[in-house]
């Protein structure tokens, strides 16, 4: 465990190093500021508008900061021949893909929470209250910005960079499907359709979005369930990702 | 060289899923009792004088008909399907949840253990 963690550490060193980061946390930011900056024109509600836009572009930015962060690292390390060294004798594979995944993983909920607080910090600057369900949802993003991680992680040992982006993002829009949704793309296949959708994540369970925004109570069971439930995919998908990675050659 | 049985541990899994799938998966829209929906009559009392407020007058067919309408809000009802037919508001499906999260777990450490690579045994000579 302590070589994980310090192997964590080296990773998460080397991401603060990338602009990469910085660059989509700014973008993420400036997103924020310019859904603060529409004009309500006298509607009332418009703390609703800036929460439900505000929320929906951090789950946007908690997929763009998962593809930005992991899909380039282990293609590099395996261009750049250090992780034939490293795997040689200090880390087995496992402990690689932890240290990677552990190292971004703190990247990536920094980023977010930062993210919320400047959502807050919109709405405190406009004099709308801060909804008390800002915060669990808060979590509940970090907990599906690292599942999204594992997803881009799993992709990157056996697809190129360029391609586990637009491969992320679809099984993004197609994890939000319900199963009628999702069985009506292939009407004359709906067994085949439906076991598909059975093993797809169900990332409807990370939208809390709408209660949030029309201030509605979601109970706090709730969010340790939907917490429980993206580690669980999280811990899923790292381990396939380590099945698909002891089979590849590093030669 | 020997070949990883994942790729077989995986057909066999979706196989097993296929045949059992029905009714397994959880879509609010499908699974939901019309205790919970309490949309089986919605158009046919639901819309009576006595539970809305119609607005009436003057203008449109859908006036004219009685279809515009006023909600209490908060309420489940037509209009707000979108609304209550997401996991946060169903409680009826976070035992499925739950389920799924075991699963998952489960399949995790079974994934571990068929693809943890073997310790080849020394032969003494």
């Amino acid at each position: 465990m302590r070589t994980t963690l310090a192997f964590a550490g080296m990773t998460l060193r080397s991401l603060l190093r990338r602009r990469t980061i910085y660059g989509i946390l700014i973008v993420i930011l400036l997103a924020l500021s310019g859904i603060g900056q529409v004009p309500s024109f006298g509607v009332e509600g418009e703390s609703t508008f800036i929460v439900d836009f505000g929320l929906f572009g951090l789950e946007i930015g908690a997929m763009l900061l998962a593809i930005g962060l992991a899909s380039n690292i282990y293609p590099r390390d395996r261009e750049q021949r250090t992780a034939m060294p490293l795997l040689a004798v200090p880390l087995s594979r496992g402990q690689y893909l932890g240290g990677r995944f552990l190292g971004a993983a703190l990247v990536q909920a920094a980023a977010l929470l930062l993210s919320v607080l400047g959502l807050m910090a919109i709405l405190a600057i406009h004099g709308y209250a801060v909804p008390g369900d800002l915060v669990p949802a808060a979590f509940l993003l970090v907990v599906e910005g690292w599942f999204l991680l594992a997803v881009v992680f799993f992709f990157s040992f056996w697809t190129s960079p360029p391609l586990n982006a637009p491969l992320t993002l679809l099984l993004f829009i197609v994890s939000q499907m319900s199963v009628l949704q999702f069985v009506s793309l292939v009407p004359t296949a709906p067994g085949l359709m439906r076991t598909l959708r059975l093993i797809l994540p169900h990332m409807d369970v990370f939208r809390i979005k709408d209660p949030i925004a029309h201030d509605f109570a979601v109970p706090d069971v709730y969010f340790l369930l939907a917490a429980f439930y993206g580690l669980a995919y999280t811990a899923f998908m790292l381990s396939v990702a380590l099945a698909v990675f002891r089979t590849r050659d590093l030669k | 060289m020997r070949r990883s049985p994942l790729p077989v541990f995986l057909l066999a899994a979706s196989a097993l899923l296929m045949a059992s799938c029905r009714g397994v998966d959880y879509d609010i829209a499908e699974v939901a009792s019309p205790d919970y929906t309490g949309l089986e009559d919605d158009h046919d009392d639901g819309h009576g004088d006595q539970d809305h407020d119609v607005l009436e007058g003057p203008g449109s067919e859908e006036e004219a008909a009685g279809d515009l309408h006023l909600h209490e809000t908060g309420v489940r009802n037509h209009g707000t399907v979108w609304f209550f037919n997401q996991p946060w508001a169903a409680s009826f499906i976070w035992v499925k949840i739950v389920r799924d999260s075991v699963v998952l777990l489960a399949l995790a450490c079974v994934v571990q253990v068929v693809s943890r690579p073997r310790r080849l045994r020394r032969h003494d000579p």
